[in-house]
């Protein structure tokens, strides 16, 4: 559904009520039409923004490291510079050293590469969706949404399944940085401060890096092919082995990236097709296009609001000034909703080829784990949808307070179950 | 220098700096070799650039020529290039040559870098011909970061030979060797001593590269050879231009023919198989398949050298076949 147009002089991409209350939408869709490089100012003591919504300028700026640099940091968070260097991970993190980086595990998540992993998803899928549908009511986030991937994670790093619920919990907190109902520590709050050093900020970065830590002590030296193993006895392509804080980073990107996004993906997938109960039916009728579907259902999500880059000289766009040093935020939920690009981007269309979305980023950035989300994605659905004989909304949906993950927390469904 | 500029022929859009520069200085260095230093019109700074970077000059609609960047880089007022009159030359370097003297206006866009220098202990550089230029200003950067380094310098005669008078700066850290005295560039020796903590870097002719290359994959680790080619990288498209070949999509049960002008990506989607990409730049490496049969062409910056020998996988955004028929499994 098209949302109601924000006038310009209210739009305010730094406050958060605006996310938590799904508001943001109507706000893209001004600043597209009339102020595609918008200055927002912040509120948290942060140096403001450019706010980039249509999707060839983000193209433009995501492709363009040179001259729109991770370095500085890709959250609005301004980390001090003396931490800088111990937060970084490939996320912030450009030119070669990137590339070195990326390399190490980019080509385990291809989907030739994903492949082997396809019958263990299936049985991981029917066990969750079994689980689930022993229940007439549940709450989709909790029994579906959120273990699913994080066990996959788990099958990928062959981390111990008891471990699991602590993998999870972690990951909420890190992402949901900036909501008090997961962060025990808010970003930007006086009590971050002393966690500066961290990424997010977050005391529970150091868990996670202690946790990798002792993985990458048990797996130094070995052979095993899962990514831990394949992250610490593998040298990346510049000969530079990976230093302590490489691993750290890295291994804290695998398990917050690795999960969170493609949960809100499902759940933003399946409050749209509760929503379009036609393109449910089109779904369960055109299973060789299941592929093509799911692409539409990563757009229509979003999960990720933004990257930031940083300006590393002056540039003028759309008759703006960005000036070195300014923040300059990509709003990927944006260019998704771009009628320029997307016909009727309001309308869920699982039949809409080819499509280009914005979802995982594009240029040197690009989601690495984007073959992986996608595969996980196709099969809970393929699983779950057949075995329904209706689903639907139960209650109220609740959001997570944050301009950055674009995150469901609370969505109760009700659903009755084919009789097997 | 305004910004924003569209390369067109494929779905990428880059915002790279592009606009006129002036001629400051035309001046012949060596033998054919003419070295321009071009400023901005207006006297505005240059982007930044780093060692190895590289611009194009615009000269014609359809001539458009890669020159290392020789000069420093701390320096945000000039650019400067060297050029060398090809005979071989398809008109690029002769009209450079010709036209472009003091007070003339070029096309520029750039700066880019395909050929960065990596921080690292120890280097030995090895530069052939022309291809001194990129490592005119890696050797100053090495020098800055107190590296051990080395410099063998190869060329027909001393004539020939640009920047001679720049190097005796660094004694003998600099090794000329002039072909018409000293005969070719000794590889066995210079590469003799394999080391953990060195990066080769090489510019010049490719028979100087492909020997290069031969004596680093024996005994060298993989990661220490950097090398450049002249015209290659950024168009690597053939001479005579891009050839059409069959596709076949194995799993589709489809056979299609990719022309010169399109992808293999966009084949492949405008026959509404789906098949997933991103960067369309051969740098994400989403849209990686699976070859099952024909000679790929890989132009990616993904898959190592080993791992386009395999000739199991490609990124069918930018990779081409130099077979008649591609088969993927697909």
């Amino acid at each position: 559904m098209q949302p109601t147009p924000v006038p310009l002089d209210q739009v305010d991409l730094a406050d958060l009520d605006v996310f938590e209350g799904n508001r943001a939408w109507g706000m893209f869709d001004t600043l597209r039409r009339e102020a595609p490089v918008h200055w927002n100012e912040e509120h948290d003591g942060g140096s403001g923004f450019w706010s980039i919504t249509r999707y060839d300028d983000i193209q433009a700026v995501d492709k363009d490291p040179e001259s729109f640099t991770s370095m500085k940091f890709t959250n609005l968070e301004e980390p001090p510079e003396e931490f800088q260097d111990t937060r970084r991970s490939i996320l912030e993190t450009d030119g070669p050293r990137h590339q070195a980086l990326r390399k190490l595990l980019m080509r385990d998540f291809s989907a030739a590469q994903l492949r082997r992993y396809e019958d263990f998803l299936r049985g991981l899928a029917k066990a969750t969706v079994d689980n689930a549908l022993q229940q007439e009511e549940f709450d989709f986030v909790d029994s579906i949404a959120a273990d699913y991937p994080m066990a996959v994670l788990v099958r990928l790093l062959d981390t111990p399944p008891e471990k699991t619920p602590q993998l999870i919990s972690w990951g909420n907190e890190i992402v949901g940085f900036s909501d008090p109902e997961y962060a025990r520590v808010l970003v930007n709050s006086e009590e971050a401060k002393a966690y500066r050093h961290l990424p997010f900020s977050s005391p529970v970065s150091q868990e996670i890096y202690d946790y990798g830590r002792q993985l990458r002590a048990e797996r130094l030296g070995g052979t095993a092919d899962d990514l831990v193993s394949k992250l610490v006895n593998r040298i990346p392509e510049d000969g530079i082995p990976l230093s302590d804080q490489d691993f750290d980073n890295y291994f804290l990107l695998l398990v917050v990236a690795g999960n969170e996004t493609t949960r809100q993906a499902m759940s933003h997938s399946m409050k749209a097709l509760i929503d379009n109960p036609e393109q449910l039916t089109w779904f369960l009728e055109h299973p060789e296009k299941a592929q093509v579907a799911v692409e539409e259902l990563i757009r229509w999500a979003s999960p990720v609001y933004h990257f930031r880059r940083t300006a590393t000289r002056d540039v003028e766009l759309h008759g703006r000034q960005i000036k070195e040093g300014d923040k300059v935020v990509m709003w990927f939920a944006s260019g998704n909703r771009d009628e320029s690009k997307f016909a009727d981007p309001y309308t869920l269309d699982l039949s809409r080829f080819p499509n280009d979305h914005i979802t995982f980023g594009k240029g040197p950035h690009t989601c690495m784990g984007a073959n992986l989300a996608r595969l996980e994605i196709k099969i809970l659905f393929e699983t779950l949808l057949p075995r329904l004989e209706s689903i639907e909304q139960a209650g109220e949906i609740t959001r997570v307070r944050s301009n950055f993950v674009n995150g469901i927390k609370k969505f109760p469904v009700r659903v009755r179950a084919k009789q097997v | 220098m305004s910004e924003g500029s569209t390369i067109s022929g494929t779905r990428t859009t880059v915002r790279e700096h592009e606009g006129d520069l002036v001629v400051e200085s035309a001046e012949v260095v060596a033998e054919d070799v003419v070295v321009l230093t071009l400023v901005d019109p207006d006297g505005d700074s240059l982007p930044p650039w780093t060692p190895g970077a590289h611009v194009d000059l615009i000269l014609t609609e359809d001539l458009i020529r890669q020159y290392s960047l020789c000069g420093d880089p701390s320096d945000s007022r000039t650019i400067r290039v060297a050029v060398l009159r090809s005979p071989d030359s398809r008109g690029g370097s002769a009209l450079v040559h010709d036209r472009l003297r003091t007070g003339a206006t070029v096309r520029v866009r750039g700066p880019r870098n395909h050929f960065p220098l990596i921080a690292s202990p120890r280097y030995i550089f090895i530069g052939g011909g022309i291809g001194i230029t990129p490592i005119l200003p890696m050797i100053a950067e090495a020098e800055a970061s107190r590296a051990d380094w080395q410099l063998y310098y190869g060329g027909r005669s001393r004539a020939s030979m640009a920047f001679l008078d720049e190097l005796t700066r660094y004694g003998d850290r600099v090794t000329l060797v002039p072909q018409d005295e000293l005969g070719l560039l000794d590889l066995t020796t210079i590469l003799g001593d394999p080391r953990a903590d060195t990066l080769v870097y090489c510019c010049g002719p490719e028979p100087l590269l492909a020997a290069v290359e031969e004596r680093c994959a024996t005994d060298w680790p993989v990661a220490a050879l950097h090398l450049e080619r002249f015209a290659a990288k950024v168009s690597q498209a053939p001479a005579g231009g891009e050839r059409s070949f069959e596709l076949v999509l194995a799993g589709s049960g489809l056979t299609l023919t990719v022309p010169p002008d399109k992808s293999v990506f966009q084949v492949i989607e405008e026959a509404g198989v789906s098949v997933l990409g991103s960067c369309h730049e051969g740098i994400c490496g989403t849209c990686e398949q699976v070859v099952l049969d024909g000679e790929v062409d890989h132009r990616d910056s993904v898959l190592s050298e080993s791992e386009r020998a395999a000739n199991d996988a490609m990124m069918v955004c930018v990779s081409r076949c130099s077979s008649d028929r591609l088969t993927l499994d697909l």
